[in-house]
């Protein structure tokens, strides 16, 4: 595709505000797909530059209150039109983050957004209060984005994000230390009405939603008749999920016209455009973006060639 | 003791390219060549993240030791043990990929001591590439097969010692001992054997064999392990082996795929296969 389509509500090779903040493009590599884009800094392509080139932001590797050393392999697992992750929040923990990885992100200038998770809704707001007292000056830092996938563990251990209710304390407790920073909350596809989360998570203060997470999903290993994750079930990303992405997205648009960055199967400029087409104001790329270091550049490359 | 210090590659660059040759060199074991759009200065133990590039193509490339560069033309081992790798195979000579290398942290170039080197299967070409560019006559090079025809004999020069788990036929003029490749080790070096540093790669019997003899002997030990990877460039997390230090992961493909056998906790490591 090289010519910009007429259709466009708005022109996606613009810069995007989100909340008070000026991402510097509208195309994002998603959480826990490049690292705490710290990685891939010194990988090249010929007739290219950095895989950051024209990003509009990394998420992060989603970060926890303490450091968290992951689930024991195997973690991953391909299917034939997807993936199956099982990687168990491996992460420095807030206080390395806070003391480390956003220093040197601050360094190299990458755009970045923050992925929090945690266990307990006043949780996300001290992690947040402790972000914004660690770097309030950050010029990179555009947001905090709330991985909202975990069970909570206080209260039942139903997922934080299945529960209207919750979504709107986790993002409030949050938003109340970010007066500064664009909040997202990234919302889970494993429920009737994502719609009803989006609405939540703005009754709580956030700039808008991303979806979709992870779709749950597991393979079977024919020769032992096992499950192949050794949690038996894992999140489900990659190409199977841009139809599911696209209608999630589409129905939140629809009912709320909240701001949605789109994320779920993206790998190419017509994806993204599906997206833009619904509505997105940004997108993600994911699994994409773990095959190949240069997807979501290329992706970028390709979007500010449109004419 | 010091371990010798890895030598240094450039950064990886995703390149593209095609399928220029691909042939068995044995009952189960196949030779890719690809044609690149540069050449790929790689060491020994490295390895590239290949995936086909027409449509549809592999959700995740697949992780392949590198075995010689020539020019713009890399070339590499491989076994069909899968989907990705049997899409590989019949892809056919002039198949458009991706490949994004060199990866990984290499085995260390030589210091003085004679090394053992120890290849199992489809573990053979970083051991091969190293012997290559480093071999002395002092070092002892051992590769391991299931029986005489799953062997590359065209690429295992006369200096190398052959086991197989089968007796059977073999080509004429070689010889191989009856047992694994470890076991072979052992029945040339007595107990009483100088100091050597082992290389092995293979599968994670053979390491694990090959870590309790050099702890054993007291010796230096370095594996290169396999294991199933998304990205290969060290950001996803999912191609992780247990640290001996803390409890915690290391990557195999940035952390590795080379590691000092005392680095790794051996009791919690499961291993992972290809795909």
């Amino acid at each position: 595709m090289t010519a910009l389509p007429g259709w466009l509500a708005f022109d996606p090779r613009g810069p995007l505000r989100l909340g008070s903040r000026d991402f510097p493009g509208r195309i994002w590599t998603a959480s826990g797909c490049f690292g705490y884009g710290l990685d891939g800094a010194d990988l090249g392509a010929p007739g290219r530059g950095s895989p950051f080139d024209g990003l509009g932001a990394v998420v992060t590797k989603t970060v926890t209150p303490q450091a968290r050393c992951g689930n024991p392999p195997p973690r991953l697992w391909e299917t034939a039109h997807g993936a199956l992750n099982s990687i168990g929040l491996e992460n420095v923990g807030l206080a390395r983050f806070a003391d480390e990885v956003m220093p040197a992100l601050e360094a190299s200038g990458v755009p970045y957004v923050a992925s929090l998770a945690a266990t307990r809704p006043a949780e996300f707001g001290d992690m947040a209060r402790r972000l914004a007292a660690a770097a309030g000056g950050a010029a990179h830092w555009h947001g905090v984005e709330l991985n909202l996938s975990c069970p909570n563990v206080a209260e039942g251990g139903v997922d934080f994000g299945r529960d209207p209710a919750m979504v709107e304390r986790c993002v409030a407790a949050a938003r109340e230390h970010l007066p500064a920073r664009a909040l997202l909350a990234k919302l889970t596809p494993n429920v009737g009405s994502i719609a009803k989360l989006a609405a939540a998570a703005a009754s709580g203060g956030a700039d808008g939603v991303t979806a979709i997470n992870t779709l749950i999903g597991m393979d079977v290993d024919l020769r032992t008749g096992a499950p192949v994750l050794p949690r038996r079930r894992g999140g489900y990303s990659g190409p199977a999920l841009l139809p599911v992405a696209l209608a999630r997205v589409d129905e939140i648009v629809q009912e709320t016209g909240l701001p949605v960055v789109g994320v779920g199967g993206i790998a190419t400029i017509e994806d993204a455009l599906k997206f833009f087409a619904v509505g997105a104001v940004a997108v993600q790329i994911g699994t994409a973006q773990m095959s190949d270091p240069f997807a979501a550049a290329d992706v970028a490359a390709a979007l500010a060639a449109l004419r | 003791m010091n371990m010798p210090a890895a030598a240094t590659a450039p950064p990886a660059r995703r390149l593209h390219g095609a399928i220029a040759a691909e042939v068995p060199v044995s009952s189960s074991m196949r030779r890719l060549e690809l044609e690149l759009e540069e050449a790929v200065p790689f060491q020994p133990g490295q390895f590239c993240m290949l995936n086909l590039a027409g449509e549809p193509a592999l959700v995740f490339g697949r992780p392949f030791s590198l075995l010689a560069a020539e020019g713009r033309r890399l070339s590499l081992l491989y076994k069909v043990v899968g989907r990705g790798t049997a899409r590989l195979r019949d892809a056919g000579v002039g198949a458009p990929v991706t490949c994004l290398a060199p990866l990984g942290r290499p085995f260390p170039a030589p210091d003085p001591r004679p090394h053992l080197l120890l290849a199992g299967g489809v573990g053979l070409p970083p051991l091969l590439a190293w012997a290559e560019r480093w071999g002395r006559p002092s070092d002892l090079c051992c590769a391991g097969g299931r029986d005489g025809d799953d062997l590359p004999w065209g690429l295992l020069g006369s200096s190398w010692r052959v086991s197989v788990d089968r007796p059977g036929a073999l080509p004429a003029g070689r010889q191989a001992f009856d047992g694994n490749v470890v076991e072979l080790a052992r029945s040339l070096l007595p107990a009483s054997a100088p100091e050597r540093v082992v290389l092995a790669c293979g599968p994670l019997p053979l390491l694990r064999a090959a870590a309790t003899l050099a702890a054993e002997r007291g010796w230096d030990c370095l594996v290169s392990v396999e294991e199933r990877m998304g990205c290969g460039y060290g950001v996803c997390r999912g191609c992780v082996v247990p640290r001996a230090s803390d409890g915690g992961y290391a990557t195999a493909c940035k952390d590795g795929p080379v590691f000092e056998a005392r680095g790794l906790d051996w009791t919690r490591f499961g291993g992972g296969g290809g795909t």
